[in-house]
């Protein structure tokens, strides 16, 4: 039986190529897009944590990946200043736009670099800093995987901002300008998004939270180190991967479907050898199940080394960050598979269940 | 007790609105060893008959006794299972996998009937030889002539020893000289292994070969 298999995808190569690519796609789909969404606000999240201090003020239902606006009123940085334990504050202006060959997505700051420098260590390494709301520093990240190098402009509010500086090290986000520039942008004065804070003695953040609760009650205030998931970070993030996986499967499971009927109907006269030669119904599904089979298990394979090529090739040429884990490439392989296995059952139910007589006569 | 054996068969297709009578009472019995032809024009019904002696299809009324099994009185599972067990097919198209070598088909036929191990390696061997494929097992049927084609369905056919060898017009594709050959090893499966073959022809001359002629008209057996 495994020579019949074997031998039926050798001789129709392009139905085997076109099931394997179908199969490889749906793999790539899932690998690509939950380790973009991984590697993106992973890589996020630890520069987040890179700015230095241990407590995020903002308003509630804001946050830096999910807030285009700035809604928190500039004079609380002074009245968190006076809060025992607070060393130094530092106001942060968010802004989110599309990524870069429109790829993912990308955060703008607009900071005041006196405070935000001393809580984060961050400097200029090359070239100097913004002066005008035209200028922008970048990290160096940026700089070394983008164009965004001293004096190329690049797009920020739908505009050609200029990048005057390189800062290193990479915190926060990687595109960088004047909190007043950001507030003229978006006509918000006196506005940012959130409060960095850092404490005197970091041990003791957790009474600092208290403090800034009691005193400034209705907003939020987080701990860095507690900063969410990133399945929690954005959300509906859980209901945008399901339906890549939903997507996935039944892109997988229609392209073996077609093809695998298509073939059977090719192959009516041999289905009706089989049945001459006393193959059971159980029998033909067996083999054509079994030749489904094979294609996902090579479908998967492509899929995997393509996803881990087309990962690799992203991080090579962009900012973003790809990061694959074993549990979704267990998920994409068994997903590849169960395609294959629910595609091909219809055909092969049609196959064994075709009238024997009628099967052997066909031209 | 014959090894096949048909009581009062009937079977009557719906086409549209018309019913067609494809058998109308066929009593035939056939004994083990025994080589019979079934001749008969076209419509007489005798591809019919040997559609349903096979198993492929199931007759509207009477009895299909197979080595003591009744292929009418059971459902599709078991005629098939029947069918794996004790029928050997021979196609006048030969029908074999294309995209298997000759060794290849034969195994299939094996692994279908439950043989997948070298238990029948002295038959194989015999068979081979008997119809002198030894040297062609490596080649696929486009390889082939059609002598030797035919040669291969008749290996398959008889490769797990079944009860009975149907063979529905085994000689109609070929050209003079390979209906010889391939009668002759009919002939030679059915003198030296004792194979019972039931052998349905248009061909006069094929069918004389047979120990047995029967011919059937309008759905009937008109003579022994």
């Amino acid at each position: 039986m495994d020579s019949l298999i074997l031998a039926n995808i050798r001789q129709r190569p392009t139905r085997t190529l076109v099931s394997v690519i179908g199969v490889a796609l749906g793999v790539v789909l899932i690998l690509i897009n939950t380790g973009l969404v991984r590697g993106m606000l992973n890589d996020r999240m630890k520069r987040e944590k890179g700015v230095g201090g241990e407590i995020r003020f903002l308003r509630p239902g804001s946050g830096v990946l999910t807030t285009s606006s700035l809604p928190l009123d500039i004079r609380y940085a002074d009245r968190l200043r006076q809060i025992e334990g607070v060393k130094s504050v530092s106001p942060v202006g968010a802004y989110i736009q599309g990524g870069g060959a429109g790829i993912g997505i990308e955060a703008v700051e607009g900071i005041e670099f006196e405070s935000y420098a001393a809580m984060s260590g961050l400097k200029i390494i090359e070239g100097r800093l913004f002066q005008n709301d035209n200028e922008v520093i970048v990290d160096d990240f940026k700089a070394a995987k983008s164009k965004a190098k001293i004096g190329n402009e690049i797009d920020v509010f739908g505009k050609k901002l200029k990048v005057v500086g390189i800062y290193s090290p990479p915190s926060g986000s990687r595109i960088k300008m004047s909190l007043t520039a950001m507030q003229n942008y978006l006509a918000s004065a006196n506005k940012c998004t959130l409060m960095m804070v850092k404490c005197v003695d970091p041990e003791k953040q957790e009474e600092v939270q208290r403090r800034i609760n009691a005193e400034l009650p209705g907003n939020t205030v987080q701990l860095i180190r507690d900063l969410p998931s990133f399945e929690r970070a954005i959300p509906g993030l859980n209901g945008f991967i399901r339906t890549i996986l939903v997507l996935s499967t039944i892109v997988s499971s229609l392209v073996i479907l077609l093809a695998m009927y298509t073939t059977i109907t090719e192959r009516t006269r041999e289905i009706g050898i089989l049945k001459s030669l006393g193959a059971s119904k159980r029998f033909i599904i067996t083999v054509i199940e079994k030749e489904a089979i094979t294609i996902s298990l090579i479908g998967v394979t492509v899929g995997l080394i393509a996803a881990l090529m087309i990962g690799w090739v992203i991080g090579a040429t962009t900012t973003l960050q790809v990061e694959f884990q074993f549990s979704w490439i267990a998920i994409a392989a068994l997903i590849g598979l169960a395609a294959g296995i629910g595609g091909a059952f219809y055909p092969a139910v049609r196959a064994a269940n075709q009238d024997a007589v009628k099967a052997l006569s066909y031209e | 007790m014959p090894i096949l054996q048909t009581d009062n068969l009937v079977m009557t297709y719906r086409v549209g609105k018309v019913d067609v009578h494809a058998l109308r009472g066929v009593n035939l019995g056939v004994e083990k060893g025994e080589f019979v032809s079934i001749m008969g024009h076209s419509g007489s019904g005798k591809s019919t008959l040997l559609h349903i002696l096979g198993g492929l299809l199931k007759p509207t009324s009477g009895k299909v006794i197979v080595d003591g099994e009744d292929l009418a009185a059971v459902g599709d599972a078991q005629r098939t299972d029947i069918r794996r067990r004790k029928i050997g097919f021979v196609f006048q198209r030969f029908n074999l996998f294309p995209t298997l070598t000759a060794e290849g088909n034969l195994k299939l036929a094996e692994h279908i009937h439950g043989n997948s191990g070298n238990g029948n390696a002295e038959l194989r061997r015999e068979v081979l030889r008997l119809l002198k494929l030894e040297n062609k097992m490596q080649h696929k049927p486009l390889e082939l002539s059609g002598g030797e084609q035919q040669r291969v369905a008749l290996a398959r056919a008889v490769i797990n020893r079944p009860a009975i060898i149907l063979a529905d017009e085994p000689t109609g594709n070929l050209d003079s000289e390979n209906s010889e050959i391939v009668l002759q090893m009919l002939v030679q499966l059915n003198r030296d292994i004792g194979q019972t073959i039931v052998m349905i022809t248009h061909n006069p001359e094929a069918a004389e070969i047979a120990s047995r002629k029967i011919l059937m008209r309008d759905g009937q057996i008109v003579s022994h």
